[in-house]
């Protein structure tokens, strides 16, 4: 067993924590937009730096046009949350939040950081809330975030991120779909976190499966 | 948090002078909190703002928007981001460059945070104001350069009309705007009538002069829209928008007319100037820019054989003659 990688329970005890987490999310999502959100069940893996690129693809199909955003966490864990929009979303994300005629690019790019936020800032919000029930920290177990910029807009999900350019050689990769019936509105939220927040991870799963 | 070991609150005393604006607002947007760089950038002291409402304070501001965001961020128990970059300022402050310049006002980055007790639900909401006036003026000087760079390399050097790769780019776009919306746009190939005996006779300074002088003759007679570059050694390349053949043939003859009027002079030396040029419409059905190239083409191989200084429209009859 490799040092990124996670052993069957973990991997469970990992899901259970998420699962609530994103459900926060979703209901926040809700809540913000004022419709009702759907939400796939979050899978996690441990990805290879090399094999990041064609999962983001497969995550939201190889030909689509993606826009993306990316904020950063540090504090109790550490990473980035990278939340993917669909290309018809960005319009959808408009008609919901009351916009109308054309929009201007600032504007949708506003929308996309307001959205980003809220879901990441949820979905990180709940497990902290998760972690903080069943854990013994010192001090209190806080996350701090820093402000959402728009990584990309229109491209190959392929192109999201540049393998070159990272540091680091395994990523624990959480996704989730939120979804608004009856919209054409899409959007794929993952985290990242490199290796240390992997070990992290672990040693949290094994503290939520001696508490229970 | 407390100082305990000094007379004055730590917290308290640093929160006031912060170089980063801070103020509280309760559900009903009244000011809780006011701090010093919030009140000497807006020079309204904390005791005239604390126990107001800010849009009565501040009727400027954009009250359904800023609401929005300061409602959810209650609603949803979450703190909440601005960028200068979509909005350039919640406040309009003055930058603080007075001597250096460099912008109209403060740029502003603003964080929001829902103030609560532990496990409560939010009782107020604190906004911090950053100051990004730097990192906006860096931004704009980066976009400024790489403009200016793409600019340079658009240009051809010599004459500092257009250059090749830009007409490549510009036929590309305009072949695929029009096939996709409709209407029409003309291409005029045209290079110059014996200009290799030019060279030959009087060096290559006297050449690089005729060209010159001919994209300025020519720049003169441009409409807003059209385009003119140097596509290769003497020859140009005119794009012209929403131009059928007839249009494109009658503005050729006046280009021809200016170049020919008058000879170019250079120290001293006389040299007469002519083009011939080939004219070529877009068709729907072509496959690509390159059928126009390529039709403008035998319309100037035309001209030339029709004895030079002449303008000649294509025609499916040129095809064969190219055989």
């Amino acid at each position: 067993m490799s040092l990124a990688s996670l052993s069957n329970d973990q991997r469970d005890a990992l899901q259970e924590l998420t699962n609530i987490a994103m459900g926060q999310a979703g209901a926040s999502l809700a809540a913000l937009l004022d419709e009702f959100v759907d939400l796939s069940v979050p899978r996690i893996s441990v990805v290879e730096l090399a094999d990041l690129p064609p999962a983001l693809a497969s995550l939201v199909g190889k030909t689509n046009l993606v826009s993306a955003v990316r904020q950063s966490f540090q504090g109790y864990l550490r990473g980035e949350a990278i939340i993917i929009f669909g290309e018809p979303g960005c319009r959808a994300l408009a008609d919901l939040m009351g916009f109308e005629g054309e929009l201007e690019e600032s504007g949708e790019n506003e929308l996309l950081l307001d959205v980003a936020n809220v879901l990441s800032g949820a979905c990180l919000g709940g497990m902290m809330e998760q972690i903080r029930a069943f854990t013994e920290t010192n001090g209190p177990a806080e996350l701090s975030f820093s402000m959402p910029s728009v990584m990309a807009r229109q491209v190959m999900a392929e192109q999201l991120i540049d393998p070159k350019k990272v540091k680091w050689s395994h990523a624990l990769l959480l996704e989730v779909n939120f979804t608004i019936k009856n919209r054409n509105f899409i959007a794929h939220l993952t985290m990242l976190m490199p290796e240390e927040g992997i070990e992290k991870i672990r040693h949290i799963t094994d503290e939520f499966l001696a508490a229970f | 948090m407390s100082g305990e070991a000094f007379s004055f609150n730590l917290a308290e005393t640093i929160v006031k002078w912060l170089d980063v604006g801070i103020f509280v607002l309760d559900k009903n947007f009244e000011v809780q909190l006011w701090n010093n760089f919030m009140a000497h950038h807006s020079c309204r002291k904390s005791e005239e703002i604390v126990g107001k409402n800010l849009f009565e304070a501040f009727p400027e501001l954009p009250k359904p928007w800023f609401t929005k965001k300061v409602n959810t961020v209650f609603l949803l128990n979450n703190f909440s981001f601005i960028s200068w970059e979509n909005r350039p300022y919640l406040f309009r402050f003055a930058h603080n460059r007075p001597i250096t310049g460099g912008a109209e006002h403060m740029y502003q980055n603003c964080m929001l945070l829902p103030l609560k007790a532990e496990h409560g639900k939010p009782e107020a909401v604190c906004v911090m104001v950053f100051d990004a006036t730097d990192t906006a003026i860096a931004q704009s000087l980066l976009q400024e350069a790489l403009e200016a760079i793409s600019e340079i390399s658009n240009r051809d050097g010599l004459t500092e009309i257009y250059n090749r790769r830009y007409l490549e780019n510009r036929l590309s776009s305009e072949f695929d705007r029009t096939r996709r919306y409709g209407g029409t746009f003309s291409m005029i190939l045209f290079d110059l009538d014996f200009f290799k005996k030019v060279n030959d006779t009087y060096g290559h300074l006297a050449g690089d002069q005729v060209l010159i002088e001919v994209a300025a003759r020519v720049k003169e007679k441009l409409r807003t829209s059209d385009v003119l570059g140097r596509y290769g050694g003497e020859e140009f390349i005119l794009i012209l928008p929403e131009t059928n053949q007839e249009g494109a043939r009658v503005f050729a003859e006046r280009v021809r007319e200016a170049i020919a009027l008058e000879p170019v002079i250079y120290e001293n030396i006389t040299i007469p100037v002519t083009v011939s040029m080939g004219v070529a419409e877009y068709q729907a059905g072509m496959a690509s820019y390159s059928s126009m190239t390529h039709q403008s083409d035998l319309a100037l191989y035309a001209s030339k054989a029709a004895g030079r200084n002449h303008v000649t429209c294509y025609e499916p009859a040129l095809e064969k003659l190219a055989d």
